[in-house]
């Protein structure tokens, strides 16, 4: 047996692999077998779901590259409310900067019954603040404040286009080609899990540990001109101040192409401030009337059944009819608009006198029900057209077979009654008998720039063709003969246009209001070459009423719009392009 | 030697004298190396570290840019805006136009 100093020695020895034997199992507990649980705890300490700063919105542009809408930079301010000892202190020094009242920053500040027991509990406090905002409460030096970078669209032209490019709401809802593009325009927001900061940012080991970065949004170009389309909203405005009209709607299009050069409509909005319309009830005024609002077209829908008669080959130059001022047709008596009888008239006759039993003749007499509602079709209505624009209505169109159909309606719609249309459906139909029978879909974006530098141009696309070259250069003749005889109004000095009048009544209930019509005119040119249309259209124009018709109102308008889009668009005259 | 090694060899010095020596050095080797290996870890996330707070910094630099430049886009259109382009012309003596006509120019370029 041992005694003395090596038996201590052998003692503490065997103390000491005791202790670190101890040890070598607690290491070997907790790094091995509790390891999972506690890095769940730990990562519960220092892991948090963190966004980064949101990616810009893709911007709109107009055809020449100038911004239309873009993004302004703000900040989303909120608050880790179990950290805040005295609410309502921190109001009092948060307000001024939140430009909120203080009492609805304080119960913004406190605690919820339900949250007393959550460990973290964040409430948002404001959004869309300033940058000088932003830099002021920072110098708070409050722990529990968090200032989130984040954008505001914003559009620099104010309401020109409003209806056009519309607004996204904070749910993703909206209106105009925003809301349509969303998806293209909104940049890719990424939140994900990792180790944060005492103030929930992202530990800079972040930055390389593989976190996403965002994805800015997409670039439009869009087909409108600003110029073009300021100068119409100006004319749509001194229109309707001229003719005391309620709204109004000018539509200038490439009818080669389908490409829409401008779109205006009034009433107006400031899509910048969406949300104090919505406050005050307005949101009437968020749909475009150019494409969500139908109208009865009236005689310009003329241009249809003249057309498709021409094409199917049931009349031509040579066709007449004897005009006796009415017709009786499945139960109800057609007139013509001044109740006057016109003899024996031919197709240039019925569109330059714009009379309503010739049209109700070819239709009822010469095309049939059948015929003339798939020329109504191919023409595209009763469909939306396909632009990139939200809340596009189709309009209204009852065919045979249709319950609320009768014999009665192939009579009034060959003239434009009884039919809604949109402006933009019926710019888009004359746009095809200008465009030599091929019907383009009307298309805003011209071209998409991706954040990767990809550009991709967006060609025209033809969404039919419901006429013949052929029928479509007879009805070029026969439009600009009318309007050489009828409507001196729409004519343009050294430019031949081709276009119709419309005058249509209003329906109410139980028939159609006495006093009020809609007044409108499309037409394109210059003939023989036809590169601009323009439609114009004016609801309720409060004039005498020897002026309330489509060529005494809406003809001028479209004069003065077309012979200054001639001269920005250097296109030549006839004269010119016809040659010596 | 110690004291404890000689008493457990009764005094007498081993003859694996020079394997010991020898153990020694590969264990002070084996240290120093492992040391080594361990500085150079602790250099290299030290260096990471560093590196990330860079990659962050510019981040949020070109973060900071951006929102710059976007602030500074929507403030040149603003300035460019046709209502705004329409009040400086005005107050620069600029009327709208009234009539606008093409001038023909015949092919020796003199007007006709």
């Amino acid at each position: 047996m041992m005694r003395g100093p090596e038996a201590r020695v052998r003692f503490i020895t065997f103390l000491l692999i005791v202790v670190l034997m101890l040890l070598v199992m607690q290491l070997v507990r907790i790094q091995l077998l509790e390891h999972p649980a506690y890095a769940q705890e730990a990562r519960a300490l220092v892991e948090r779901y963190y966004a980064l700063p949101s990616p810009p919105w893709g911007l709109v542009t107009d055809r020449n590259g100038d911004l239309l809408v873009g993004n302004q930079p703000v900040f989303d301010v909120g608050a880790e409310v179990e950290m805040i000892g005295d609410p309502v202190a921190a109001a009092e020094r948060l307000a001024p900067h939140l430009h909120r009242p203080v009492g609805e920053i304080v119960a913004a500040l406190t605690l919820r019954p339900e949250e007393q027991e959550r460990p973290f509990v964040w409430h948002p406090l404001a959004q869309g603040i300033s940058q000088a905002d932003a830099e002021a409460l920072s110098a708070l030096h409050l722990p529990w404040l968090t200032l989130t970078p984040s954008w505001r669209r914003v559009y620099p032209e104010g309401h020109l286009a409003a209806h056009l490019l519309g607004f996204v709401n904070a749910e993703g809802d909206g209106y105009g080609l925003l809301a349509y593009e969303q998806r293209l325009l909104r940049g890719e927001r990424v939140v994900q899990m990792g180790e944060v900061t005492g103030s929930s940012a992202p530990m800079p080991e972040e930055a390389v540990s593989g976190f996403t970065m965002p994805y800015p949004g997409t670039t439009l170009r869009l087909t409108i001109d600003r110029t073009i389309q300021a100068f119409v909203e100006g004319e749509l405005d001194k229109a309707l101040h001229d003719y005391s009209a309620e709204s109004g709607t000018i539509i200038v299009m490439d009818p080669r192409t389908g490409a829409i050069l401008a779109m205006a409509s009034r009433p107006v909005y400031e899509p910048e401030h969406y949300a104090s319309y919505a406050k005050e009830d307005e949101t009437s005024l968020f749909l475009d009337p150019a494409i969500s609002l139908a109208y009865e077209p009236g005689s310009v829908f003329k241009l249809v059944t003249v057309a498709a008669a021409l094409d199917a080959g049931v009349a031509d130059l040579d066709w007449s009819y004897e005009d006796r001022g009415y017709l009786d047709y499945g139960g109800i008596r057609v007139y013509n608009w001044d109740r006057r009888a016109y003899g024996q008239q031919d197709l240039e006759g019925l569109l330059a006198h714009s009379l309503n039993v010739g049209a109700a003749t070819l239709a009822t007499q010469a095309l049939g029900a059948e015929r003339f509602y798939d020329y109504v079709r191919a023409f595209g209505f009763g469909q939306t057209t396909g632009i990139e624009l939200m809340e596009e209505a189709p309009g209204i169109l009852r065919v045979p077979g249709d319950w609320q159909w009768k014999d009665s309606d192939l009579a009034t719609n060959a003239f434009g009654q009884g039919i809604a249309v949109t402006p933009l459906q019926m710019a888009t139909a004359v746009a095809a008998i200008a465009n030599d029978g091929r019907l383009m879909t009307p298309y805003v974006v011209a071209e998409r720039r991706y954040p990767d530098g990809r550009v991709v141009p967006i060609l025209p696309r033809e969404a039919g063709r419901p006429i013949s070259a052929r029928t479509a250069r007879t009805m070029w003749t026969l439009m600009a003969r009318a309007v050489e005889r009828e409507v001196p109004q729409a004519q343009v000095p050294g430019y031949r246009i081709a276009g119709k009048t419309g005058t249509a009544q209003i329906p109410v209930e139980g028939g159609y209001d006495p006093e009020a019509i809609v007044a409108s005119f499309v037409g394109f040119g210059p003939i023989p070459d036809p590169q601009l249309l323009v439609f114009v259209k004016l609801d309720r124009p409060h004039v005498p009423p020897e002026m309330r018709w489509g060529s005494t109102t809406a003809a001028p308008v479209f004069r003065r719009v077309a012979s200054r889009l001639f001269t920005l668009l250097h296109i030549p005259p006839s004269e010119a392009a016809e040659g010596p | 030697m110690s004291v404890l090694w000689q008493k457990r060899t009764h005094g007498v010095p081993r003859r694996r004298r020079q394997w010991e020596r020898t153990v020694a050095i590969a264990i002070v080797a084996l240290t120093l190396v492992v040391t080594l290996l361990i500085l150079a870890y602790l250099t290299l996330v030290a260096s990471n570290v560093r590196l990330a707070r860079q990659i962050w910094e510019v981040g949020e630099a070109v973060m900071t840019q951006e929102r710059v430049n976007e602030a500074l886009r929507v403030e040149i259109a603003r300035q460019s805006a046709i209502p705004r382009l329409q009040e400086r012309s005005l107050a620069l003596g600029f009327v709208p136009a009234e009539k606008v006509d093409f001038v023909r120019l015949d092919e020796e370029g003199g007007e006709r």
